[in-house]
């Protein structure tokens, strides 16, 4: 290392790619490419043959200029769930926008849940997030995408941070859903964004049958921050809420209710989550 | 604008009277009012201001844009490319349902008056409005801006006779808000003709959590 400060602090490029596979009844991880400081833990299986992996980020959060980069493939017939130990952080920018992209593929009759940790913005953060997500043909799919704008616990607002958040989700190929949100002070604060709140998510799951959409509703009943629609047979949560603890709550009633009738499987919460 | 015609042909589409239902959807704010989001003129104004410049001058209008010039060189692939795109970008089952009646009622009417293209989009589950709308400006002769100021002046139309209802508000106060919000439109136009492939998309979240809780209102006058 050299030993004077650099004017600019160095840019980390990170890029992960995993890829899960079907051998005898186990998912195992087959394919394991990593640069920079993204790595994953060994997979453990507390359910059978379904592999539960962490994805770590040592250095804990990224700064303007950043590229964070992870790609997840699940073969055929293979279960996969994925989640990280700790929020995502995206610290003040020097100026150049922190980047994070996300690529998940879900081949012919496997499933996959990405259900990380929130990620947190930092005031005056810019940050561009993507989510792609291919789904083949009897994939399952259950996700979460959690951001909170600021850090409303220390009552820091989100008034010079700027955040691009892009989801894309694909059926074969074909559009199913495309987000393509800039979040910002205003989006936080108007009527018709964020109403004041700090923090909003989306849950997603795929397929999801309309009979089952009842019982999702009758979760919110009497919270107007949150809500659930179909599209197309694709399962879309919304919520927003003034910390990312709230959501997170609400999100895993969601997943422990819904994961019998997507992945076909009981909830068995990683033992990170109890941490 | 070129011709008298032209223009004409604009207020036949943008009508309250074209027979597509327009008047049964209130896209999410029968809710917002239910929830107690909207009481009031200045209210309104900030739901319909928001929706306009966040939602509609962002995605309807910039899609709208690309539908028009894409019937117009009769490319039929990106016609499916953006209408796929844009039915893809609406946030909640009722606004998929919306685009898709009306679409198909605008399809519809269409083929009735003798416009051969529109006739294949008639069993399509991708013919947003925003689709047959600019089949029908390409084929009556109506220049690209007016025929998407005439887009957002009818959804705003439709949107202030929704919060006449819904608030509700005196007539007056309805031409107020039609009166002051539509001179915001001609910008919009403007932004949204230039506005990149990856700028397009909405930020109107608290809509689409209205709209998605409107699909189980108990009483509920409106399709959306």
């Amino acid at each position: 290392m050299d030993s004077h400060k650099p004017t600019t602090p160095p840019h980390w490029q990170a890029r992960l790619a995993l890829g899960f596979e079907q051998r005898n009844g186990k998912t195992v991880l087959a394919e394991r490419r990593q640069l920079g400081p993204l790595t994953v833990q060994r997979a453990f299986y507390p359910e059978g043959g379904l592999a539960h992996l962490y994805i770590l980020h040592p250095p804990g959060g990224v700064v303007g200029g950043d590229e964070l980069d992870i790609q997840v493939r699940c073969a055929p017939a293979s279960e996969a769930l994925l989640t990280t130990p700790a929020a995502g952080k995206f610290y003040r920018s020097n100026g150049l926008a922190a980047k994070q992209s996300i690529g998940l593929e879900i081949a012919d009759g496997a499933s996959m849940e990405w259900l990380p940790q929130e990620t947190l913005l930092f005031s005056a953060a810019q940050a561009d997030l993507r989510l792609q997500v291919e789904l083949g043909p009897h994939a399952r799919f259950i996700g979460w995408d959690m951001v909170c704008l600021g850090m409303p616990e220390c009552g820091e607002s989100f008034r010079q941070g700027s955040a691009l958040l892009r989801v894309r989700i694909n059926r074969q190929g074909q559009p199913l859903l495309v987000e393509n949100l800039q979040a910002d002070h205003e989006f936080a604060q108007a009527v018709w964004g964020l109403r004041g709140n700090a923090v909003l998510g989306a849950m997603y799951a795929y397929p999801f049958p309309l009979s089952a959409m009842d019982a999702v509703r009758e979760l919110w009943d009497n919270q107007t921050g949150f809500a659930a629609t179909l599209l197309d047979g694709l399962l879309v949560c919304r919520g927003i809420a003034p910390q990312a603890a709230e959501l997170r709550t609400e999100f895993e009633r969601v997943w422990r209710l819904i994961r019998p009738v997507v992945i076909g499987r009981e909830a068995c919460p990683p033992r990170i989550w109890a941490t | 604008m070129p011709t008298d015609l032209a223009l004409l042909r604009l207020l036949q589409l943008v009508s309250p009277g074209l027979p597509v239902g327009m008047y049964s959807y209130s896209q999410g704010m029968e809710q917002a009012v239910d929830n107690g989001w909207i009481k009031d003129e200045a209210q309104t104004r900030d739901w319909l201001s928001g929706l306009l410049r966040q939602g509609l001058a962002q995605v309807d209008a910039p899609l709208l844009a690309r539908l028009y010039n894409a019937w117009a060189r009769g490319d039929d692939a990106a016609v499916r490319q953006w209408s796929a795109e844009l039915m893809a970008m609406r946030e909640t089952a009722e606004l998929r349902a919306e685009d898709r009646q009306t679409g198909l009622a605008l399809a519809r009417l269409l083929a009735g008056l003798g416009v051969e293209r529109a006739k294949p989009w008639l069993r399509h589950p991708q013919a947003s409005y925003a689709t047959v709308f600019a089949l029908a400006a390409v084929e009556w002769e109506i220049p690209l801006a007016p025929a998407i100021a005439g887009y957002l002046w009818s959804w705003l139309e439709n949107q202030s006779l929704c919060a006449v209802k819904l608030v509700p508000l005196g007539q007056l106060a309805g031409q107020r808000l039609l009166q002051g919000l539509a001179l915001e439109i001609p910008a919009l136009v403007e932004m949204a003709l230039s506005l990149p492939e990856n700028e397009i998309g909405t930020r109107t979240f608290a809509v689409a959590l209205a709209s998605s809780r409107h699909e189980r209102q108990y009483s509920r006058l409106f399709r959306s």
